[in-house]
C-alpha cells in the first residue's frame, strides 16, 4: 500500500502553506497524468500530494495584442491546443500540444505541469523557450518571475524553492514577420516520447534580414537548451541556405544528447542538425 | 455453390458484450473473499538461490501465504502443455532454486489486497549466487559455456538439431549461374496481447473437514483464465497438482488476445492454484504490463545463413541454409518453432536440391514461445528477401521470379503433403493487377524532398494445423431445440478474432436455419467437448470442419423426423432457412414443427457429435507494399499495402479482412521498430513496457486493401475453408525490406530496420560509391 498525506488547498496562500510544511517532498497534482503513472509504478516516492484543482482563477488564458498571451498553472493541453490565438501566435506550442500523449491525456494534462515535470524530452518545453516565455511563481505572499529557459536546472529539477508555486506563463506577442515552428521526431505519429525536439521563432525584416532568432532543443541535454550560436549566425544576416545549414550545424554542436533505448547520442546529434534545418526552411516559407 | 449465412459478414454474435462492455474476461471475475497475488522476480539473469527469507512478508498484516521453491511441488514439466508433443520442451519447475532469465518468479504471495501483495514482496529476501550470464546465441554456443539447464540433449541446446536434405546439394551448386549466400537476423518482438495475462483460482475442499491434507477426493480446483488452450490447462495443473481431470475445471470466456502465446504456462496459474489450495480462499494473480514482457513469451529471436543457386533464366537450383533461434531460458516451443521454421524453407520457392538445419537455443534472456508465424516469420523474411536480391542481380522483376518459382499443386509441402491449388501464383497474379506491377514499381513517383519511394513484394505461405508436429483433434456437438433453435458446444477458445461467429455461421449453412438461431456454448472444460486450443491457424478449419459434421450429423437425425411425420423418405427431403420441404413439391414443415410435441409425444432431443482429426492444408499470400524512405532521418514510412490471402473459402470476409489488417500492423511493428531488448552483459530486460517498446498505432497504419481468394478450396476444411490467423504477419516483412531496397538501394537483412540502421547504411554506401 502507497500511504501519503493529501491536502486540498483552497487559497494560493493555504497551497503555499502546505508546500513550505512538507519542504521539498510534496509534489503537486494538477492533471495528473504524469504523476499518478510515477506513483503507481514506483518511480517516485511521494509523501504528500497537494492537489491544486481547488484553487480559484488558476485556469484563466487570456490574450491581448499589446501584453501576449498569459495562461494559469491548470490550463490544459487540450486548451492551448485548440486556442485561436495560440495558433495565430504560437504555431509551435500549438504543434507541441497536438502531439503531446494523446487526446485523452491532452484534456487532462496542463502545460505547466509538463514545464514542472522538468522532462527534457517534455513537448511543450522548446517551443514556450524559443516564443521567450516567462514564468510567474508564488510563495502565497509574494510573486517573482522569470524566463522559462532559466528554469530548469536538471532532469526534473527547476528553480522552485519550497513554498512556491507556479501560478501562470506569459508569452509575449511576436512581432510581425516572424515565423515559428515545432518538430518533433519520434517513432511514431502519436503516443510517443520526442527523440529530439526543435522549436524556432524567427523574425524578418522587409528585406529579409533576421533580426531575432530563437532556436530551442528537446530531449538532446539533461534540460532544454538554447541553441544560441545557431541565433546568433543568423541574426543581422539574410538567412540563406548555406547560413542555414551553418546554423543547424551549430545547434548540433550545441547538444549534448545521452545514448539510451530509444535512440543512440550520434543519432540524436544528426537529427538536431536535420530538424533544425528543417524547422527554420518551415518557418521561413511562412512568411511572405 | 450458393450459401445462406458463410461468405456474409453477419454481425458477431459478442458484438453486443464487447461494445457494452459487459462481455467478461477472467480479469473481471471477483469471487467472495478473493486474495489477490504478486510475485517477486529475479533482477539476475543467471544464479543459483543460496536463500530465501520470507518470514517479513509473512508477518505484513494482510499477508495470507507466501509460496517459494521450498514449499511448492518440485515437478518437472513442459512449458507449453501439448500432449506428448515432440514440439515442446519439458525442463520446468514451478519455482526452481535457480532462476535462468532476469524477471524469472521466485516466489508469490497472496493478500487481502493488490497493494499489501505488492508490498510483502519488498519484504522477501533473496540471497543469489551469480552465475555466468549468456544472453545471446554467441555466448550460450562458446565453447565450455556453463550449462543452463540439465535436462535436454546438452550444449545449451534445446534439442537435437533439425536436419533436413533433398535432392543432391553440391550438384544444385554446380548447375547454378548465381549463387547468393547472406546473413540474416530477428529481433525480438512480443505479441503485446492487450489483455494481460491472469488467472483466478479458487480449490475448494468439500470433502471431510478433517481429512488428512493428501486426500484431494473432494476437492474441486476452478481456474478462470485468459488461455488458448482451456485443455491443455486443465492436463497440466492435473498432472502437476495430483488431481483427476474431473476435479480440474477451467473456464475461459472473453479473452484480449493471445497471440500463440497463451499456450503456455506461466508459473503464475501454478502459483495462484497454490495459493488458494493453502489459503482456502479464490485468489487472482494479474500480470502487469510490465509482466507480460518479463515473464510472457516473444517471438526467438533468429539468425539465419542462407545460400541459393540460380540459373540464369530465374531457376532455382539450391538452397542451403543454418538456422539458429534464440529460446531464452526455456524451451517453450523451441523444438516446435525450430520445426516448422526451418522446414518451411523446403517450400515457397521449389527447389530440389535442399540442405537445412535448425538448432534451438537456451540462453539466459526471456523465454520466447509460440507466437503467430512459428518460425517462418524469421525463415520466409531471410527467403523472400534473397529472392528479391536474386531477381535484382539476374535483371528479373522480382514478382515474376517469385510466380516462376511459386510452389504449386503437387509439389511437397513442409508437412510432406501434395500442395493443392495454385494458391501462391493467384496471389501474386492478382496482386500485380491490383497495384499495375510491375509499372507501378519501375516508375515510382519522383523524390519528395528527402523523401524515396519504393515498392516491394513478400510472399507467404501457411499451414492450418499443427501436423504433423501436433496429431490434432477437433470436436464439436450440436444440440437442436425443439423451437428450431441450436446450440454448438465447443472446446475452441475465442481469442477475441470472430472464431465463434465463424463457427455458428457454419453450423448454421449446414443445418439449414438462420444464423441468428445458432448460439455458441465454449470455454468451459466441464461442459464443452475436449479440444487442443485455438492455435496453428486451424480453428475454422478444423473446428469449423468438426462443427459442421456435428451439425450433418444432427440433420440427418432431424430429416429423419421430419420424414417420419410427412411419410416420405429422408431423402426427399431438403432444408433451408428454416423450412424442411419435400423436393419438388410445397409440401413442408419448420424445424420446430419437426421437432416438437405432436399427437401426445415429447418432443426429440437431437444431438450431434463429431470428431475431426485433420492433416494439414496451406493458405497463401502476396503483399505489395509501397514505402517512404526519409534519407536524412531514416524514417521508413509505409504509405500503402496490397494484401492477396488465398483461403480457400471465405465464410466471415469482414473478420477475416480484420485477421489481414491486425496481421500487417503487428508485422510493420516488427520490421520497423518493435525490439523487446535485453542488455547483451547482464541480461537485463531495456524496455519492459509501452513507452519504449514501440508498437505502431491506429495513426501509424496505412491504407490496407485486402483481397481475399477461393481459388485453392482444401477439402479438408469447411467447403474448402482455410486458416488465415497466422498468415497475414509473415509477408509483409520482406515486403517492407524489398521496398525500401527499391526505395534507396540498401539491402537490409534484418528486423527491426531502426532509422540509424538506414542512416548507417546510406553512409556505407555513400562511402562504397566514394
Amino acid at each position: 500500500m502507497i500511504r501519503f498525506d493529501y491536502e486540498e488547498p483552497r487559497t494560493l496562500a493555504e497551497a503555499s502553506a502546505v508546500l513550505k510544511a512538507h519542504a521539498g517532498r510534496a509534489s503537486v497534482l494538477a492533471g495528473g497524468t504524469d504523476l499518478l503513472v510515477e506513483i503507481k509504478e514506483h518511480l517516485r516516492r511521494v509523501h504528500c500530494v497537494v492537489n491544486i484543482k481547488r484553487i480559484p482563477g488558476l485556469d484563466a488564458v487570456t490574450f491581448d495584442a499589446a501584453t501576449g498571451l498569459r495562461f494559469g498553472a491548470l490550463t490544459t493541453a487540450r486548451r492551448i491546443e485548440l486556442d485561436a490565438d495560440v495558433a495565430r501566435h504560437h504555431p509551435g506550442l500549438r504543434q507541441a500540444t497536438r502531439e503531446l500523449g494523446s487526446i485523452q491525456v491532452r484534456h487532462r494534462a496542463t502545460v505547466v505541469g509538463n514545464v514542472c515535470r522538468a522532462s527534457p524530452s517534455a513537448d511543450t518545453l522548446p517551443p514556450l523557450i524559443a516564443d521567450g516565455a516567462v514564468i510567474e511563481i508564488g510563495n502565497g505572499t509574494s510573486t517573482r518571475e522569470m524566463l522559462l529557459e532559466d528554469f530548469f536546472t536538471g532532469p526534473g529539477k527547476t528553480a522552485l524553492q519550497p513554498g512556491e508555486l507556479v501560478l501562470a506563463i506569459r508569452l509575449p506577442p511576436a512581432p510581425a514577420r516572424t515565423g515559428r515552428i515545432y518538430i518533433k521526431h519520434g517513432r511514431r505519429r502519436a503516443m510517443e516520447l520526442a527523440t529530439v525536439g526543435v522549436a524556432v521563432s524567427i523574425t524578418l525584416d522587409e528585406a529579409r534580414i533576421c533580426t531575432k532568432a530563437r532556436i530551442a532543443l528537446g530531449a538532446v541535454a539533461a534540460t532544454p537548451i538554447r541553441a544560441r550560436d545557431s541565433e546568433a549566425a543568423l541574426e543581422g544576416r539574410v538567412v540563406d541556405a548555406t547560413i542555414i545549414a551553418h546554423a543547424a550545424d551549430l545547434a548540433m554542436a550545441a547538444s549534448r544528447p545521452i545514448s539510451n533505448v530509444r535512440a543512440s547520442a550520434a543519432y540524436r546529434r544528426e537529427m538536431v542538425s536535420v530538424l533544425t534545418r528543417r524547422a527554420l526552411e518551415q518557418a521561413l516559407a511562412t512568411i511572405p | 455453390m450458393s450459401f445462406d449465412v458463410i461468405g456474409r459478414s453477419v454481425k458477431r454474435n459478442d458484438v453486443v458484450e464487447k461494445i457494452t462492455g459487459s462481455a467478461r474476461y477472467a480479469g473481471d471475475v471477483r469471487l467472495p473473499g478473493m486474495l489477490y497475488a504478486r510475485t517477486l522476480r529475479s533482477n539476475m539473469a543467471h544464479a543459483t538461490i543460496r536463500s530465501i527469507d520470507t518470514s517479513r512478508a509473512l508477518a505484513l498484516p494482510g499477508v495470507k501465504a507466501v509460496l517459494t521453491h521450498e514449499n511448492v511441488p518440485r515437478v518437472l514439466h513442459y512449458g507449453s502443455p501439448h500432449p506428448r508433443s515432440a514440439s515442446l520442451a519439458q525442463d520446468q519447475y514451478i519455482l526452481d532454486n535457480k532462476v535462468r532469465y532476469w524477471g524469472e518468479c521466485v516466489a508469490a504471495v497472496a493478500a487481502i489486497s493488490e497493494e499489501i501483495a505488492e508490498e510483502a514482496l519488498e519484504l522477501i529476501d533473496v540471497v543469489y549466487d551469480p552465475l555466468p550470464v549468456m544472453a545471446t546465441i554467441e555466448a550460450a554456443l562458446a565453447a565450455g559455456a556453463t550449462p543452463i539447464h540439465d535436462v535436454g540433449p546438452g550444449g545449451n541446446l534445446v534439442a537435437p538439431p533439425i536436419k533436413v536434405r533433398r535432392g543432391d546439394i553440391e550438384r544444385g551448386f554446380a548447375e547454378a549461374d548465381l549463387v547468393i549466400e547472406g546473413e540474416y537476423e530477428g529481433g525480438r518482438p512480443t505479441p503485446a496481447y492487450m489483455e494481460p495475462n491472469v488467472c483466478v483460482c479458487h480449490w475448494e475442499h468439500t470433502g471431510e473437514h478433517n481429512s488428512a491434507a493428501s486426500d484431494r477426493s473432494g476437492d474441486k480446483l476452478t481456474v478462470h483464465i485468459s488461455t488458448q488452450t482451456a485443455f491443455m490447462v486443465r492436463g497440466i495443473l492435473a498432472e502437476v497438482l495430483g488431481l483427476p481431470l474431473n476435479q480440474v475445471r477451467v473456464i475461459v470466456d472473453h479473452m484480449g488476445g493471445g497471440f500463440g502465446a497463451k499456450q503456455d504456462l506461466f508459473q503464475s496459474e501454478f502459483l495462484c492454484a497454490l495459493l488458494s489450495r493453502e489459503t482456502r480462499r479464490p485468489v487472482m494473480l494479474e500480470y502487469t504490463r510490465k509482466e507480460t514482457f518479463l515473464g510472457g513469451r516473444s517471438r526467438h529471436p533468429v539468425k539465419i545463413w542462407l545460400k541459393q543457386g540460380f540459373k540464369r533464366d530465374g531457376t532455382l537450383t539450391a538452397r542451403q541454409a543454418r538456422v539458429v533461434f534464440n529460446s531464452g531460458a526455456y524451451g517453450s516451443h523451441g523444438p516446435g518453432v525450430t520445426a516448422v521454421g526451418t522446414t518451411a524453407m523446403t517450400s515457397l520457392y521449389r527447389c530440389e536440391n535442399i540442405e537445412l538445419e535448425g538448432m534451438c537455443v537456451y540462453t539466459n534472456a526471456p523465454i520466447a514461445g509460440a507466437f503467430r508465424g512459428y518460425g517462418v516469420v524469421q525463415t520466409y523474411y531471410a527467403l523472400d528477401i534473397q529472392m528479391d536480391e536474386a531477381a535484382e542481380q539476374l535483371g528479373i522483376d522480382p514478382a515474376l521470379l517469385k510466380r516462376k518459382n511459386a510452389v504449386r499443386a503437387g509439389d511437397l509441402a513442409p508437412s510432406g503433403h501434395p500442395l493443392v491449388g495454385h494458391g501462391l501464383e493467384d496471389c501474386i497474379d492478382r496482386g500485380m493487377q491490383e497495384v499495375n506491377w510491375p509499372k507501378t514499381r519501375t516508375h515510382q513517383r519522383s523524390s519528395d524532398g528527402a523523401r524515396r519511394f519504393g515498392w516491394g513484394i513478400g510472399c507467404e505461405m501457411h499451414g492450418s494445423s499443427a501436423y504433423p508436429g501436433i496429431k490434432e483433434q477437433g470436436n464439436a456437438i450440436v444440440k437442436l431445440n425443439e423451437d428450431g433453435t441450436a446450440v454448438l458446444l465447443t472446446g475452441t477458445a475465442g481469442l477475441g478474432t470472430g472464431a465463434h461467429t465463424a463457427l455458428a455461421q457454419i453450423v448454421a449453412e449446414e443445418l439449414g436455419i438462420p444464423f441468428e438461431r445458432v448460439s455458441v456454448m465454449h470455454g468451459d472444460t466441464d461442459t464443452v467437448p475436449w479440444d487442443i486450443g485455438a492455435f496453428a491457424s486451424h480453428t475454422t478449419y478444423m473446428g469449423g470442419r468438426a462443427a459442421q459434421m456435428a451439425a450433418t450429423e444432427v440433420k440427418r437425425q432431424l430429416l429423419e423426423r421430419a420424414a417420419e411425420k410427412l411419410e416420405v423418405a429422408a431423402e426427399e427431403l431438403e432444408l433451408r432457412k428454416g423450412i424442411i420441404s419435400v423436393r419438388g413439391t410445397d409440401i413442408h414443415l419448420s424445424v420446430a414443427e419437426a421437432l416438437g410435441v405432436a399427437r401426445g409425444q415429447p418432443a426429440a432431443h437431437l444431438v450431434g457429435s463429431a470428431t475431426y482429426t485433420p492433416t494439414k492444408s496451406y493458405s497463401f499470400g502476396a503483399h505489395f507494399a509501397e514505402v517512404a524512405v526519409d534519407v536524412e532521418t531514416g524514417h521508413i514510412e509505409v504509405l500503402q499495402v496490397t494484401p492477396v490471402h488465398e483461403v480457400g473459402r471465405v465464410i466471415h470476409p469482414l473478420a477475416a479482412a480484420g485477421q489481414v489488417e491486425g496481421g500487417i500492423q503487428q508485422g510493420i511493428g516488427h520490421t520497423l521498430s518493435e525490439n523487446y531488448e535485453i542488455d547483451p552483459v547482464t541480461g537485463k530486460s531495456l524496455n519492459a513496457g509501452f513507452v519504449d517498446y514501440k508498437m505502431p498505432l491506429s495513426m501509424d497504419m496505412p491504407p490496407i486493401h485486402t483481397i481475399l481468394l477461393e481459388t485453392a478450396p482444401d477439402p479438408g476444411g469447411p467447403w474448402g475453408a482455410k486458416g488465415i490467423g497466422e498468415d497475414p504477419i509473415i509477408a509483409i516483412g520482406p515486403a517492407i525490406a524489398n521496398a525500401v531496397h527499391n526505395a534507396i538501394g540498401v539491402r537490409f537483412r534484418h528486423y527491426p530496420i531502426t532509422p540509424e540502421d538506414v542512416l548507417n547504411a546510406l553512409r556505407a554506401q555513400k562511402t562504397e560509391v566514394a
